[in-house]
């Protein structure tokens, strides 16, 4: 895992009866037991800390000390469950941008390459999972004898390796071997998830069941029901099985408007408010073209969504494009409702712009930060990219649709032209604002379940696991924008989450790590035709056996509070945790985290001392005669347990 | 004055804390709720207002009834507690905004925005009233359409006639308002002092500094005890111990003036720290002038002065005021038109202040300045023109990152009192609040809050202080109240209290002197030291200027000045004893000109003393800072292996200078209106957290079986026993580092005043008002504080900080007593 590492006290200090194992990926020393996958809680990380709480870059991971584990560390990394050895080099210079060049070995195996350095005191250690490589590219050297060869990582890096030119013209540089293996799908090769066997406490493929999160919203009512129209993905291909539409429509004109919607992809809902029965649907464009084509069962389906909230008689279709994008898909055949037709409803664009964009902007932003900063012109390169600002239109659309069905007890239909990148993001950015529920670890695990991965996130495009086409125009950031949203949500209001900045970069990195079937494929369809959930292990399986590593100790159990957050530009702040982790001089500074965690510990040993005085106060009571109606024990709120 | 009857005017004239007695009637109480201060008057009242909260109080809005006194504008929360009428007088409550930080009045109404001028007429009724406040908040009262229209167009009326744009001689008035009637003369002449802290007022004060730094080899001069040598500097000063008062007098026309090299601290490795004025060169120097000034440089240590040149790396004050207005424009937008810039340019609109630069220069500073000092025994001297401005910044940063004590609140109150108050920085010049010399303006000190807040903000948990706590000095500075800032130097402090009949003896502190009536003359009223906090923030409030939990490792009380066991300490053995060096820009150089007059007499110089400094010696410096570029990367550098390695007490806090490490304190720049949120907050005020709750329980159960242990004595002895036992512990974990709940030393101040304890109406009513104000702060963007509630650490400590108040010191009860 190549956040593992950290400096070395923090492990050496903290372990405790399960930490050795994780231990092990920093310390490469130890004995790597199954659980190698994990990382380490960061103590840097903490909902609260400052700017310069970060991820531990490579180049700060340091060997714990004892003398005798030394030999072992000579040895090969310790391998997970089916992972293999496929090449080993010495030899291999790591030019680090940060400290210089390093010289050690490389490993590479089906799942990462590994890279350590003996020479120095500490050692230096890189545990590179190949899923993160996006591309390998071979740098001519000059007259120079030696080879050098750059990585360029999804994750905000990028790597440069130097080795002798080989004599003999049989052997393959190490880096050939790696490119074979960094990108299985396009070499013939099987991604390393469906290798990985490793057992967890918990079966993470269990956290979502769409039957049962309906009900937890109450649904269905009297307005709205499950259809099974697209058990077999007939209806539409990207979209779950499972369905929930107004009552008042029946299956038979499900199939026409699916006609009239890109890709299938009917309006359905996403969340139903529990008071005012406010929903969020989500669709995609309507197939309005350039003759404005109509579509009557279109029309009385979101006629039947309005109706179905009986608080207000209006409707807002949030388009989240910018309206001259939108215009312009009418000549591919899309468009938007026009609001002659769809009568009682307002349109409203909300200006995020596409995949594209956002790649650019990502692009740009690791231009940026990586590896060099300039200080003095630090806001204005910041500002070039205009990464927040697509972070803050996103936010201020979420918050629009929250506050319609919050504020306004309206309804709102969410839709951007196929309804899978933006519309994911307004939709679940919004629930996380509405609803208590999804904010929590499991509640979030749910959310990304339902939202992205069973509405057809195209995770495989976007990310475009073990495919070495690095110019993919369908690959985007829309993912990692999302977790950004929810990184600025929780520093906005650091007790309403109860998950921490660690479970988010945890997310992001098995985003392209490929040790979990997760994020694999791009619909629940593929899913299942490729037996994910048989054939691999959920990314939620690890998070959910190990999950005081990812709470917020200062989470509070607001769960009937909607969250505002402030989205002006002044507010937001570029997520220097995740971007710019990897560079030394962002040095982890405060254990903020770990000091929360010990007063945790104080905090339930007050407890247990007011039960027993509690305990103490009903005896004597009950022993004394004198005691008055209306005692404090009685008083007493029941004390909720949170953490 | 409409809207209010001139009978009503007449009672608020005769005050209202009179009227709010039992004996008065309740009408007036209930209706106005305002406690007055003696001698204040409420001069127009708005009823139905709603005020709006910012992110830290926990947003959404607030109802209750506004004020505008000659004094203040006063805000009170409709379902606020009570006032307590026997309490001191506090010049502001919670809510309320002195006249004298209004910078501008601006009303909102239908679909127009209006700045309002003393002169200016409006044509509409205002919905909002903003005030635009000088310490950058921004206040916004919401009139409800049931407030009757002349109460909002007088309130607007008067605030902006009353509000005084600050002009020569405004002040004055101000002043009097707040402070000049005769109770609050006679008050604040009662006021003692904190002497939890240091002020440097007189020598012992300076001999316990050096106690506690463990600085041996120096000693307190009084040779300037009547400012005759220098008027700036302070009447004592801390000189090697070798030096005679004879010879130091003849070093004080070297120096610009007369500000002579001085000690200000000791690194606990042995260093010390000096800050001196620029040399004078149009002056004669003797043999024996050179050979003293060596001596004073020195100090105790035989090896090595370093002679730090401020002022080309940073900032001037003109810089520093140029680039606060502009972020203040920036931040509180073009208040009249409400035009503000735009979003997309925010950024770069930030960098073009240059206020983070000039934040990160000054870090580099003080950060290369603490690296020297950690690198063994060598002699620091800041050198500025006038050593009056970036050496106050500078050496105080630079013991703020070394000295864990200067972190704490009292340490830091000790170090800007002996950095800034007492060493001369011109407060009353650079922060101009008279208006009469805008050439001299500049916030240098508050690029000082800015650079600890930095600090703060990359290290929170080596902090006892807050940001609460900064927040509340960095509003101070814009309250021209307090002597700490109304003052150039020492000496004026001193002819400034002279004249209200204080006089000052070092060994026992001020005296107040007997004095008639006659002499506290009404035009000039005794000014309190900003550090008396409790005329400004209520208790709940001050018990967030420190931490609910102590930083770990616990701080160092003491420092050892012998302390040498650092050992990766750069050997500086080989360097030749006697060196003077120079650093500029970020190398070492050792002019032969950096004494003045040593060119002149170089001859017999080099003779007398051992060595002539020569240039092979600065690598051994150059490695001192370049540990601090290492430092960037922690690997290089074992003794600072992460947060969660041993954690060296004496490893100065090095701050991280990158652009994306730097940041804007938003809870003080942003608090403006024109950025927030519309939507309410969801994290509302009546929802206490959880462990505040727990702590209001445990402190329920304590009291209900204190008093079940005192109603079951006679026939339980044993039981009695019982509760005793969980009250140490409780105690016990109290000083261990929870601070969950007040102490019960609290309590027990608490109980004899509310009289007699409760019976069925629930919790007693001396624990109840206190709470509330503590959930509405509890907002979630507050940070540490959020959880742990704010009865902090603090309370433990009140018995210690409790002035102790002689029974004439409280406020007369009634008009018969005010004679006395």
């Amino acid at each position: 895992m190549e956040k593992s590492g950290s400096v070395d006290s923090l492990g050496s200090k903290r372990t405790s009866s399960r930490q050795p194992s994780v231990d092990s990926l920093s310390s490469s020393s130890t004995s790597r037991s199954d659980r190698s996958a994990q990382v380490k809680p960061s103590s840097a990380m903490s909902s609260d800390s400052v700017s310069t709480s970060t991820e531990f870059s490579p180049e700060l991971r340091v060997k714990p000390k004892p003398k005798a584990l030394r030999d072992s560390v000579k040895e090969e990394p310790q391998l997970l469950p089916n992972e293999k050895v496929q090449d080993m080099a010495h030899d291999v210079t790591y030019v680090c941008p940060f400290t210089g060049a390093v010289r050690g070995s490389v490993t590479v195996t089906n799942y990462r390459l590994f890279f350590k350095c003996m020479d120095r005191e500490p050692a230096f250690l890189l545990d590179l999972p190949l899923g993160v490589v996006s591309r390998v590219e071979r740098i001519a050297a000059g007259s120079s004898r030696d080879v050098s060869y750059g990585l360029v990582c999804k994750d905000m890096r990028n790597l440069r390796f130097a080795h002798k030119q080989i004599e003999d013209t049989l052997r393959k540089s190490i880096f050939e071997v790696l490119m074979k293996f960094a990108f299985p799908v396009s070499n013939g090769l099987q991604i390393y998830a469906f290798e990985y066997t490793q057992v967890f406490p918990e079966n993470g493929w269990k956290v979502y069941d769409p039957i049962t999160e309906y009900k937890r919203q109450g649904i269905p009512n009297e307005s709205w029901r499950i259809t099974k129209v697209n058990d077999h993905y007939e209806l539409c291909e990207t979209y779950p099985s499972t369905l929930a539409v107004p009552v008042n429509i029946p299956d038979e004109e499900l199939k026409r408007v699916a006609a009239f919607r890109a890709k299938g992809r009917i309006p359905v809902l996403s969340w139903i408010h529990p008071e005012s029965q406010a929903t969020v649907t989500r669709c995609s464009q309507p197939m309005v073209g350039v003759n404005g084509k109509r579509s009557k069962e279109d029309e009385k389906y979101l006629q039947a969504i309005m109706d179905a909230n009986a608080q207000s008689h209006k409707l807002f279709i949030f388009d989240a494009r910018p309206s001259v994008n939108a215009a312009a898909n009418k000549m591919k055949g899309g468009g938007y409702e026009s609001e002659d037709a769809y009568q009682n409803a307002e349109l409203v664009f909300l200006d995020i712009h596409n995949i594209h964009v956002m790649r650019e902007s990502l692009r740009k932003l690791k231009d940026v930060v990586y590896p060099n900063i300039e200080d003095s012109h630090w806001f204005s390169n910041l500002e070039s990219t205009h990464w927040l600002e697509h972070i803050k239109l996103i936010l201020a659309g979420a918050l629009r649709i929250a506050d319609k069905v919050e504020s306004g007890k309206t309804s709102v239909v969410v839709h951007c032209s196929d309804g899978w990148d933006r519309t994911a993001q307004l939709t679940s950015l919004a629930m996380l604002m509405l609803d208590g529920y999804y904010r929590t670890i499991r509640g979030f695990e749910v959310l990304l379940e339902k939202e992205w991965l069973s509405f057809g996130h195209r995770f495989q495009l976007r990310i475009g696991h073990g495919d070495k086409n690095h110019t993919d125009a369908d690959r985007s950031p829309v993912f990692i924008q999302f977790i950004d949203c929810v990184w600025q949500l929780t520093r906005q209001f650091p007790a309403a989450f109860e998950f921490n900045e660690y479970f988010l970069v945890t997310i992001l990195d098995h985003l392209y790590s490929c040790l979990f079937g997760t994020f694999l494929c791009n619909s629940e369809q593929q899913r299942l035709k490729e037996e994910i959930p048989k054939r691999t292990v959920s990314l939620w399986s690890y998070i959910n056996s190990q999950l005081e590593d990812f709470t917020n100790p200062l989470y509070v159990n607001y769960s009937n509070h909607v969250l505002f957050p402030v989205v002006s530009l002044r507010h937001l702040e570029l997520w220097v945790g995740y971007y710019i982790r990897w560079n030394p001089r962002m040095r982890p500074q405060e254990p903020v985290h770990q000091r929360y965690k010990e007063l945790l510990a104080k905090r339930a040993e007050l407890r247990k001392r007011v039960d027993d005085l509690q305990r103490e106060v009903t005896n004597r009571s009950a022993s004394s005669s004198s005691e008055q109606p209306g005692s404090p024990t009685r008083s007493i709120t029941p004390v909720q347990t949170f953490v | 004055m409409q809207g209010i009857s001139s009978e009503e005017l007449l009672m608020f004239f005769k005050g209202e804390r009179m009227l709010s007695q039992s004996s008065m009637n309740a009408r007036s109480r209930d209706v106005y709720g305002l406690r007055c201060l003696p001698g204040e008057c409420v001069l127009q009242r708005a009823v139905m207002v709603r005020k709006k909260l910012t992110a830290r109080e926990g947003r959404g809005w607030l109802s209750g009834t506004l004020f505008c006194t000659h004094f203040r504008v006063a805000f009170v929360p409709q379902d606020g507690p009570k006032p307590d009428d026997n309490a001191d007088p506090m010049l502001l409550a919670d809510h309320d905004v002195a006249l004298a930080s209004i910078e501008k009045v601006v009303v909102v109404g239908p679909n127009r925005t209006k700045l309002v001028t003393p002169n200016s007429s409006l044509k509409f009724t205002p919905e909002e009233l903003v005030l635009y406040c000088r310490d950058m908040r921004v206040i916004c009262f919401l009139f409800d359409r049931l407030t009757p229209d002349a109460q909002v167009i007088e309130m607007t009326y008067t605030i902006a006639k009353t509000y005084q744009p600050l002009k020569p001689g405004s002040v004055l008035s101000f002043q009097n308002a707040a402070l000049g009637s005769v109770e609050m003369k006679q008050f604040l002449s009662n006021r003692r002092r904190d002497t939890h802290m240091n002020w440097f007022e007189s020598s012992s004060d300076w001999e316990q500094e050096l106690e506690r730094c463990g600085a041996s080899g120096w000693r307190v001069s009084t040779v300037n005890d009547r400012f005759e040598m220098s008027t700036s500097l302070p009447r004592f000063l801390v000189v090697p111990q070798k030096v005679l008062d004879t010879e130091l007098k003849k070093s004080f026309a070297h120096f610009n003036e007369g500000r002579i090299p001085r000690w200000c601290w000791r690194h606990p490795r042995g260093s010390d720290l000096l800050r001196m004025a620029s040399f004078q060169n149009n002056i004669y120097h003797e043999k024996d002038d050179i050979r003293n000034l060596e001596m004073i440089l020195f100090g105790c240590q035989s090896s090595l002065c370093v002679v730090v040149e401020l002022g080309e790396e940073l900032p001037s004050p003109a810089d520093i005021q140029l680039a606060h207005s502009r972020l203040r424009a920036l931040c509180l937008g073009d208040i009249s038109t409400s035009v503000s810039v735009p979003d997309d340019k925010w950024l770069s609109t930030l960098e073009s202040t240059h206020w983070i630069d000039y934040t990160r220069s000054c870090l580099r500073k003080a950060s290369e300045v603490a690296c020297l000092l950690r690198g063994g025994h060598l002699t620091v001297a800041l050198q500025e023109v006038e050593d009056r401005d970036m050496s106050c910044m500078v050496s105080s940063l630079v013991q703020v990152m070394c000295d864990p004590y200067f972190r704490t609140q009292h340490g830091f109150q000790s170090l800007v009192q002996k950095e800034w108050v007492i060493a001369g920085h011109r407060f009353y010049s650079r922060i101009n609040c008279h208006r009469d010399n805008d050439k001299e303006e500049a916030p240098v000190f508050l690029l000082f809050l800015d650079c600890v807040w930095q600090l703060w903000s990359q290290y929170p948990s080596r902090f006892q202080m807050t940001d609460d706590f900064l927040l509340a000095l960095h509003d101070s500075i814009h309250l021209p109240l307090f002597s700490t800032f109304l003052a150039n130097c020492q000496r004026e402090r001193c002819k400034r209290s002279q004249n209200h009949g204080q006089c000052y003896t070092p060994v026992n502190g001020w005296i107040d002197m007997l004095h008639p009536d006659s002499s506290s003359d009404a035009s000039d009223p005794p000014l309190p030291p900003v550090w008396d906090w409790a005329l400004q923030y209520s208790k709940q409030r001050q018990d967030r200027f420190t931490q609910p939990v102590p930083p770990t490792p616990p701080l160092q009380p003491l420092l050892n000045g012998n302390l040498n066991t650092n050992p990766d300490a750069i050997r500086l053995t080989d360097t030749i004893p006697g060196s003077v060096f120079l650093l500029s820009r970020g190398t070492f150089s050792c002019p032969s000109n950096l004494l003045p007059w040593r060119s002149s007499s170089s001859g017999i110089y080099k003779k007398t003393h051992r060595r002539a400094p020569s240039s092979e010696n600065v690598p051994g410096l150059d490695r001192l800072l370049k540990l601090w570029a290492l430092t960037e990367f922690p690997q290089s550098l074992p003794s600072s292996c992460g947060p969660q390695g041993p954690l060296d007490p004496y490893e100065p806090l090095l701050p991280l200078l990158m652009g994306p490490c730097m940041g804007l304190w938003r809870e003080c720049y942003l608090r403006g209106a024109l950025h927030a949120q519309a939507f309410s907050h969801p994290i509302s005020a009546n929802h206490p957290h959880p462990v505040e709750r727990l702590a209001q329980e445990v402190q329920q159960l304590k009291d209900k079986l204190s008093q079940m242990s005192t109603s079951t004595d006679p026939n339980l002895s044993t039981k009695k026993s019982e509760p005793r036992r969980i009250d140490t512990n409780l105690n016990q974990n109290t000083n261990n580092g929870t601070f969950l709940f007040p102490a019960p030393r609290t309590q027990g101040m608490g109980v004899p005043r509310a009289a007699p304890p409760p019976t069925s109406r629930g919790p007693p009513p001396a624990t109840a008002p206190p709470s509330r104000p503590r959930h509405k702060d509890s907002g979630g963007s507050s940070k540490h504080t959020f959880l742990f509630g704010h009865s902090s650490v603090a309370d433990s400590r009140s018995e210690q900080r409790y002035y102790p108040t002689p029974s004439n010191s409280k406020l007369p009860k009634g008009t018969s007593s005010l004679t006395s």
